[in-house]
């Protein structure tokens, strides 16, 4: 007599048909060991960190000192310069993934009508992202160089202007943009071009036969199906962006000024130059609420999808 | 004569020698955190003979500069006696004194005073004393003058144009208004002509290190220090008119840099000398002769010179060595700290380019020689500096919030460099930053 | 589903495809380039593609500046990082999978752990590995400061919550009635997992595998501050070419080279691997 394949959860009885644990222990049994690294080392650091937001911590004056209650959220709350790099932080985000987005589709597309040299294209298109940003990041430093960069001198050869990429304020975070665009874009194009390649054939030819434009065939077949992938890819480029910091560090410190000075740099700055940490944990805790309600928003589809398969028999 | 040397070489070898006559078992491990560099690694090498002579293992760890202070702080913030012996910028030691993360060594230095005292005088008020404790001892000097290419001020071509132009001659810059003439009047297009050459590329007045690092103040510095003011007044309160009439001087030199000075720090500039774009520097670290002196093999007829800066006054400091309130031994710390700035080993340092910091090594006149002077030939300026700046002391280098204020005091100078605000701006920024510091006035020890 | 394409579309397409690649693959071409040029070569205007070649770069890196203990370092603490967060990843995301623990809950609190920026938690991992570096648990396993173990652990724990998310997908794309009938066969369900299961996610776990490598062997921060010397590794390695003198673009260049070809061959071999899995499992064909 089989046992009940519906193992799911703990709508049903636990089902002890063999010797040994049940399936519900069981399924605990399996968490455990990502749950204890979890709660070590996410939990505390975080309820540490959640501590000091309501305590005096200049470091460089050596310690963690006394409850200040809400004054430290006061301060943090009325700096303008966290405000500032909260909407560098923004513009940054937007850009950036919004190009990788639409960049990356378009290169999925270009690649997947390609008839050879797919696996060579796509080991190079994936080189960017085997570097570190805080390596390459470096000599982007110098490809971006007004006296020694290899860019401008391109751009002066065919005629173009030739900007001051990383030292006028108006262009600096674009050109970190830039930057991001060159090293994530491939991530989502072999994500997308897996995606399409992973498209089952059927709908397509039936679409075919009945002569749909390919327009149609685009929006009504193709972007509907690869939507939960693209949809999986951009969330996880956004995580990404808004926490971005070694390009940045890299590439311009903050500069100009504080022209191009992300929520994670701003966040460095405080901590480990000034060595506030009572004002870094506060805008931590705020930056990771405000991530927290984001995601409430954006993933609900995401976990109904793997709640719902996760129940089904 | 030569019995008596005889005898004495015999001595030292037995004395040396006789300091281990049993073997080194257990050496006493220490670690020394310090700037990475050509000059630090040539020191790692001097560490062997400190190693030999009294039983102990040093570790040297390289650490990027603008990454020493935060890397050191958390260690010493963390109490893990991590770092024995560490580096510190001049701007740094009064926090660090301050906060207890380095200890006093007044007591070891008591029988040491000739070696105190062989430290360039006005260094030694700098990067030694705070509150009346010896903490430091300073091996490295960055003290800043300028260089020039001297070849164009030679030139009588360019001399002419110079007069004609401006009404008086061309010379090296005692002002800052004439250092902004010579850097306008060098500043050419590509095709335009030098020296009665064409210009193969564009060529700039003069090199700045405006980009996001703390070197943008060290060069301000000459400035506000030249007109007789400082970064803090004696109210522990930054002068607001002051420094924007710094700063103003700072940006009218902008036009006559190259566009990547708003990217880059010093060895940017070095680049853009030994790349023959530039004609001089404004206020800036005299150790980088060496480097800057190569531009005589790149670029040809040119001849490097290093001078005072305008009005005799620039950026004076160096790297200091100090020892870690939580280093397991501290005895053995504090010997090496005597090694490395003492006269042996800073002799050996000289004589591989570095900037010394002991009077008695600057002016050795083996120095002074024109086959050295690839290696030394700042040393003469640099005692000129020494010289002029003798007695001088800036209220940054005596409050104990310095090192904080030293890391953030280029984002309102280097935003008004970049164009984002004014001037006006930029000071008052500066002072509503070190206040917020500060809590209030900043205190100046005496 | 392609309609024959006209010889200018596809020349226009190869065209198109050049130039992409152009763009991705130069600033790593510039780089190699610049490990060979002498130093007389790489600060000039205007920049020159041709040089005398010299090795005196990596002589530099891998002698002086002894680079391969870098790389000696950051291949073992990748290599354990990837191997425990795909086996406790893989476990997890299973168990999520399947017997939906927590109803969604627990896994997007463990997606939510990602987003906290690394800075505000330096410090508290700071001083937990220089407390537990002392006890003899903590000694045992290497995990003080500037231990491997103490940057293994911080790995692992940020690219656990992506893995899990990753595997979740794919382990609901492999048919329940294969696992259901492997179990009536007689296996148990930790054979069925290793014999049925894994076996079938392969793809899925070769993408993980890659993505939390790379991120191991580029990640900074952490093993900037968690490290000093003993367990540093490659990206803070590249720190000491910074120096008093400047920064040495060919030594920097050569060591960046010599970082990046471990992942390079790396990622070649995998590819092949990871086409499948580099849906995420998300399209359900």
């Amino acid at each position: 007599m089989p046992t009940s394949p519906a193992s799911s959860g703990f709508a049903a009885p636990p089902a002890a048909g063999r010797a040994g644990l049940s399936d519900r222990w069981f399924s605990v049994l399996l968490i455990t060991p990502a749950m204890l690294i979890t709660l070590i080392f996410a939990i505390l650091p975080l309820v540490q960190a959640l501590d000091v937001t309501f305590r005096m911590g200049d470091l460089s004056r050596g310690r963690i000192g006394d409850y200040v209650g809400l004054e430290n959220y006061r301060v943090v709350f009325a700096d303008a310069a966290f405000w500032q790099a909260g909407w560098v932080t923004v513009k940054f985000t937007v850009v950036a993934v919004g190009l990788q987005m639409i960049l990356g589709i378009g290169i999925a597309f270009l690649l997947h009508g390609a008839t050879f040299a797919k696996g060579l294209t796509r080991s190079l298109l994936i080189l960017p992202l085997a570097t570190s940003a805080a390596v390459t990041g470096l000599f982007w430093r110098y490809l971006y160089d007004t006296q020694f960069g290899v860019m401008n001198w391109m751009l002066g050869n065919l005629g173009l202007p030739e900007p001051n990429w990383l030292g006028d304020y108006t262009i600096a975070l674009w050109s970190v943009v830039l930057f991001d665009i060159w090293q994530w874009t491939p991530f989502v194009a072999l994500i997308a071009l897996a995606g399409l390649q992973a498209l089952p054939k059927e709908p397509f030819e039936a679409a075919e036969l009945d002569g749909a434009s390919r327009w149609r065939v685009l929006t009504t077949l193709t972007f509907p199906l690869l939507k939960p992938v693209l949809f999986l890819v951009l969330v996880l480029r956004t995580i990404d962006c808004v926490r971005l910091y070694d390009a940045v560090a890299v590439l311009t410190r903050g500069g100009p000024g504080t022209a191009t000075e992300t929520m994670t740099f701003y966040l460095y700055r405080t901590g480990l130059k000034l060595f506030r940490m009572d004002y870094a944990s506060t805008m931590a805790i705020f930056f990771l609420y405000v991530m927290l309600v984001a995601a409430v928003f954006a993933l609900t589809p995401l976990l109904k999808q793997f709640t719902d398969r996760a129940k089904e028999a | 004569m030569r019995k008596s040397l005889a005898s004495a070489g015999l001595l030292a070898l037995l004395s040396s020698g006789g300091a281990f006559a049993q073997e080194c078992t257990d050496p006493v491990q220490i670690t020394w955190s310090t700037i990475a560099g050509f000059y630090t690694d040539a020191m790692a090498s001097f560490v062997k003979s400190f190693e030999d002579a009294n039983c102990a293992k040093v570790t040297v760890v390289n650490i990027d500069n603008s990454q020493l202070y935060n890397k050191q702080v958390i260690e010493m913030v963390g109490q893990t006696g991590a770092y024995d012996v560490v580096t510190l910028e001049t701007a740094e030691k009064a926090e660090f004194a301050e906060n207890g993360f380095i200890r006093p060594m007044t007591a070891f230095f008591a029988d040491k005073q000739d070696l105190l005292n062989d430290v360039s005088p006005t260094l030694r008020a700098m990067t030694v004393e705070y509150k009346g404790d010896v903490w430091g001892l300073p091996y490295y000097t960055y003290s800043a003058g300028m260089f020039v290419r001297q070849d164009l001020l030679d030139d009588p071509t360019e001399k002419e144009a110079f007069k004609a132009k401006y009404g008086y001659d061309l010379a090296a810059p005692t002002t800052w208004e004439q250092h902004r003439d010579i850097a306008e009047f060098f500043t050419r297009k590509q095709g335009d002509m030098l020296k009665g050459q064409p210009l193969d590329k564009d060529f700039y007045g003069v090199g700045l290190m405006a980009g996001p690092f703390p070197e943008i103040q060290d060069e301000m510095s000459a400035m506000i220090w030249g007109m007789g003011s400082d970064w803090l007044n004696a109210e522990g309160k930054v002068p607001v008119d002051d420094v924007e009439k710094a700063m103003d001087m700072y940006l009218r030199l902008m036009p006559f840099a190259p566009p990547a000075a708003l990217t880059v720090t010093y060895d940017g500039v070095m680049n853009q000398m030994k790349d023959c774009q530039i004609a001089m520097t404004a206020g800036f670290f005299l150790d980088q002769w060496p480097n800057a002196v190569k531009t005589e093999e790149n670029c040809p007829g040119a001849t490097m010179a290093a001078i005072e800066a305008p009005l005799k006054k620039a950026y004076v400091g160096g790297f200091l060595l100090a020892v870690s309130s939580s280093s397991a031994n501290p005895e053995m710390a504090e010997k090496f700290v005597a090694h490395i700035g003492g006269p042996e080993i800073q002799q050996q340092f000289a004589e591989m380019g570095g900037a010394s910091t002991l009077t008695s090594v600057l002016t050795n006149p083996m120095f002074a020689t024109p086959e050295k002077r690839a290696t030394n030939g700042q040393y003469a300026t640099l005692n000129q500096v020494f010289e002029s700046m003798a007695g001088f002391s800036s209220n940054l280098f005596k409050t104990p919030f310095g090192a904080k204020i030293y890391n953030t005091m280029q984002i309102p100078l280097q935003s008004a460099a970049s164009g984002q605000i004014s001037a006006r701006e930029a000071a008052e920024q500066l002072a509503a930053d070190v206040e917020k510091i500060c809590g209030g006035p900043c205190p100046i020890a005496n | 589903m392609q309609r024959k394409p006209s010889a200018v579309v596809e020349i226009l397409r190869y065209g198109a495809i050049f130039l992409v690649l152009g763009f991705f693959v130069f600033p790593i071409f510039w780089m190699v380039l610049t490990s060979f040029k002498p130093e007389e070569a790489i600060m000039v205007s205007p920049p020159r593609f041709f040089f005398t070649p010299t090795t005196e770069n990596y002589v530099h890196a891998l002698h002086d500046k002894n680079f391969l203990f870098y790389i000696k370092n950051t291949l073992i603490i990748s290599v354990i990082s990837t191997a425990i967060v795909v086996a406790f990843g893989s476990l997890a995301a299973y168990s999520f999978a399947r017997y939906n623990v927590g109803d969604g809950h627990i896994l997007f609190f463990i997606l939510s752990t990602k987003m906290m920026p690394a800075i505000a938690v330096i410090l508290p991992y700071f001083l937990i590995f220089r407390d537990v570096g002392k006890t003899a648990v903590g000694k045992s396993l290497h995990l003080g400061l500037d231990q491997h173990g103490a940057l293994i652990v911080s790995y692992v724990m940020f690219n656990l919550p992506f893995a899990i998310w990753l595997l979740v997908s794919f382990f609901q794309d492999i048919p329940r009635s294969l696992e259901h009938s492997a179990r009536l066969d007689g296996l148990s369900r930790i054979q069925v997992l290793r014999r049925v299961t894994f076996p079938l996610a392969a793809p899925g776990i070769a993408v993980t595998a890659v993505f939390t490598l790379i991120f191991c062997w580029n990640e900074f921060l952490f093993a900037y501050i968690l490290t000093r010397k003993a367990a540093s590794t490659v990206t803070v390695g590249v720190e000491s070419f910074f120096t008093l003198q400047g920064i040495l673009w060919g030594p920097v260049a050569a060591a960046a080279t010599i970082s990046v070809a471990p992942m390079l061959i790396f990622v070649l071999v995998m590819q092949r691997y990871m086409v499948r899995g580099l849906t995420f499992g998300a399209v359900r064909g």
